[in-house]
């Protein structure tokens, strides 16, 4: 059984970076209660941003994604003041339709930007492989991880200790209390909003090197972290933490039993049968899905 | 009838163009309008009337298309006979949904429903044994009405338009009708309708099953005029989208909206197509930004689509629309 120890270091590894896109999608959705159906795209569009670096600046991906730090961040509070201000206190349904326009607008902006073709970011170390005795892992990925995982904490330790992260944890819980006590929420929305795209913006730049990059890229990964977030509760940051790393799991044994072929069958399966028989997740609250909030 | 000329107008000049027009280009462009104007119709019982946006209906269309399609190339068989199994199909995994529907609201449906069409997506594209796989299914093209060769592109806008005015009944039934009316009632409070005795599961699920049978029945016509079914178009979140897209824009929850979100869209991206086909194909992208924008813009100022909002400035009564 030599495989054990490579399946379960590739898991963390895989789980690592799907964390990262799904604490920023369970951030959003934990504060201002809505579902970001665009989120996906911010991924994509910061993986052609490292994309363009790249190919006319000749700037490694990793340099990119210091500089592009604030560009993201910025991105996302744009994104927010333009589209989200408006509808963050619409109903559900308002709210998902304006995601998905956001979602169609910006697909085909890199459809019509940068073709259908995939795009690769082809680094002098694309190839490099590092040994730990059975094991071996690809140099790009070590780098995803180390760099998501040292990102999460980070997040994590703001929500926690920062009085701003405290702000937002307390309109999470109940926004009109929130306000009540002086709390600013609309800055609350827009620095959230701006926080969520940021984590998957810098997971996009971090799977640029591993990953080909095309307009529909953002799809595939944002799914995986569907199931994570709702695994894991919706709006629970740990929860989504430990849910990236269940989903990890199913899809690297699963490509291992079975053959990468059907890998995705075994997560979307896993997703239905949690939205069936515990659909507010594995630590979330009981009941949550029935009201939709 | 109340209201519902500018419908009968829209019909009655579709049904009159393939008398006049024989440009093979505008006929198609009539027919693929038609097709998603329909296609769109039948997304709004589920989305519009019952209030269960879903973003997975291509799920039923490819259904539908499939299940003509292999009928066809593998054992020589009627589409319309596939259009009864894809029908039958789309009806048994509609109630599955429909359930689903039960106990989960919101965005929780929205993705359970992505999450169906994702699976039959992979179903299709890495089942070799049956479908063929990722390459798709090419229909034959086998001349007569039994096997729905017809070269005759008039024939077809004809085909098409009954499917569009059945749809536009049924919405005009949920309209005026006390399953309607019912039906609205569990849309807007569903534990208000509840308590007054009106059966919503049982409404809910009928109102979702018959959405997604006509879908199919949508996909089985669109696979047969095409010629060919390609299982990352026919199962993809695209073309979900693209199916609520016509009905938001054009009034959700109203007969007339789908139909003319589905001109919008179809005019603008047939113009597109005719100015940059060939090379330059990805600019054809710029209509979904357009309508990207669009739907954000209208989210935020007339919700309720176009048709109400149309309505309302007309002091015209196009039924009670609904706003998301």
């Amino acid at each position: 059984m030599h495989t054990i120890p490579q399946l379960v270091v590739s898991t963390i590894l895989l789980g690592g970076i799907y964390a990262l896109i799904a604490v920023g999608l369970t951030l959003i959705f934990g504060v201002m209660r809505v579902v970001n159906f665009a989120h996906g795209e911010f991924l994509m569009l910061s993986m052609y941003l490292a994309f363009w670096a790249f190919a006319l600046l000749r700037l490694d991906p990793y340099v990119t994604l210091v500089l592009a730090l604030p560009l993201i961040f910025g991105g996302g509070w744009l994104s927010y003041r333009l589209v989200m201000r408006p509808v963050v206190h619409a109903s559900h349904n308002v709210q998902i339709f304006t995601t998905v326009g956001l979602s169609i607008a910006l697909q085909n902006l890199a459809l019509v930007l940068w073709t259908a073709d995939s795009q690769f970011v082809r680094t002098s170390y694309y190839a490099v492989v590092v040994r730990f005795g059975s094991m071996a892992l690809n140099l790009a990925q070590i780098v995803a991880f180390a760099v998501a995982v040292l990102f999460t904490a980070a997040l994590f330790a703001f929500m926690r200790w920062s009085y701003t992260g405290k702000v937002m944890r307390a309109t999470a819980q109940d926004r009109h209390v929130a306000a009540l006590m002086g709390i600013d929420t609309s800055r609350v929305f827009a620095l959230t909003w701006a926080v969520g795209i940021t984590c998957v913006g810098v997971a996009g730049v971090l799977l640029a090197p591993i990953y080909p990059v095309y307009p529909t890229v953002g799809l595939q990964f944002v799914l995986i972290a569907y199931v994570a977030v709702v695994l894991g509760g919706l709006g629970d940051m740990a929860g989504a933490l430990i849910a990236s790393l269940v989903v990890a799991a199913v899809e690297v044994v699963g490509s291992y039993m079975i053959g990468t072929a059907w890998k995705e069958v075994l997560y979307l399966l896993l997703f239905i049968a949690i939205l069936v028989v515990r659909p507010a997740g594995l630590f979330g609250q009981r009941g949550a899905e029935a009201i939709g909030t | 009838m109340r209201g519902s000329w500018p419908a009968v107008v829209f019909l009655a000049l579709a049904a009159l163009v393939p008398v006049v027009v024989r440009d093979a280009f505008l006929l198609d462009g009539l027919i693929l309008l038609l097709l998603w104007g329909t296609t769109a119709a039948a997304w709004n019982i589920a989305g519009g009337y019952a209030g269960q946006v879903s973003l997975g209906h291509s799920a039923f269309f490819g259904l539908g298309a499939y299940a003509a399609a292999l009928l066809g190339t593998r054992w020589d068989l009627s589409p319309w006979l596939g259009l009864l199994v894809g029908a039958a199909l789309a009806t048994a995994f509609g109630c599955i949904i429909g359930f689903l529907s039960n106990r989960l609201r919101g965005p929780y449906f929205v993705l359970a429903t992505i999450a169906c069409s994702q699976v039959l997506l992979i179903v299709a594209s890495r089942w070799r044994a049956l479908t063929a796989g990722s390459e798709g299914v090419p229909v034959p093209f086998r001349p007569g009405f039994w096997t729905l060769g017809i070269a005759d592109k008039r024939v077809w806008v004809y085909l098409v338009l009954v499917l569009a005015v059945l749809l536009y009944l049924i919405e005009l039934y949920l309209e005026r009708s006390r399953r309607g009316y019912q039906l609205a009632a569990v849309r807007e409070d569903e534990d208000a309708a509840l308590s007054l005795g009106v059966p919503a599961l049982r409404l809910k699920v009928a109102a979702i099953t018959a959405s997604a049978a006509l879908t199919a029945v949508c996909g089985v016509l669109w696979a047969q005029y095409v010629g060919f079914v390609d299982p990352f178009y026919v199962f993809s979140v695209d073309l979900s989208v693209r199916f609520c897209l016509a009905a938001i824009l054009g009034g959700i929850g109203t007969p007339l909206g789908p139909f003319l979100g589905a001109t919008l869209i179809v005019t603008l991206e047939t113009y597109l197509r005719a100015r940059f086909g060939g090379i330059g194909a990805g600019r054809v992208g710029i209509y979904l930004i357009i309508y990207g924008i669009a739907l954000i813009v209208m989210m935020r100022f007339a919700p309720q689509g176009l048709v109400p909002w149309i309505g309302e400035r007309l002091r015209w009564r196009p039924g009670p629309g609904t706003a998301p």
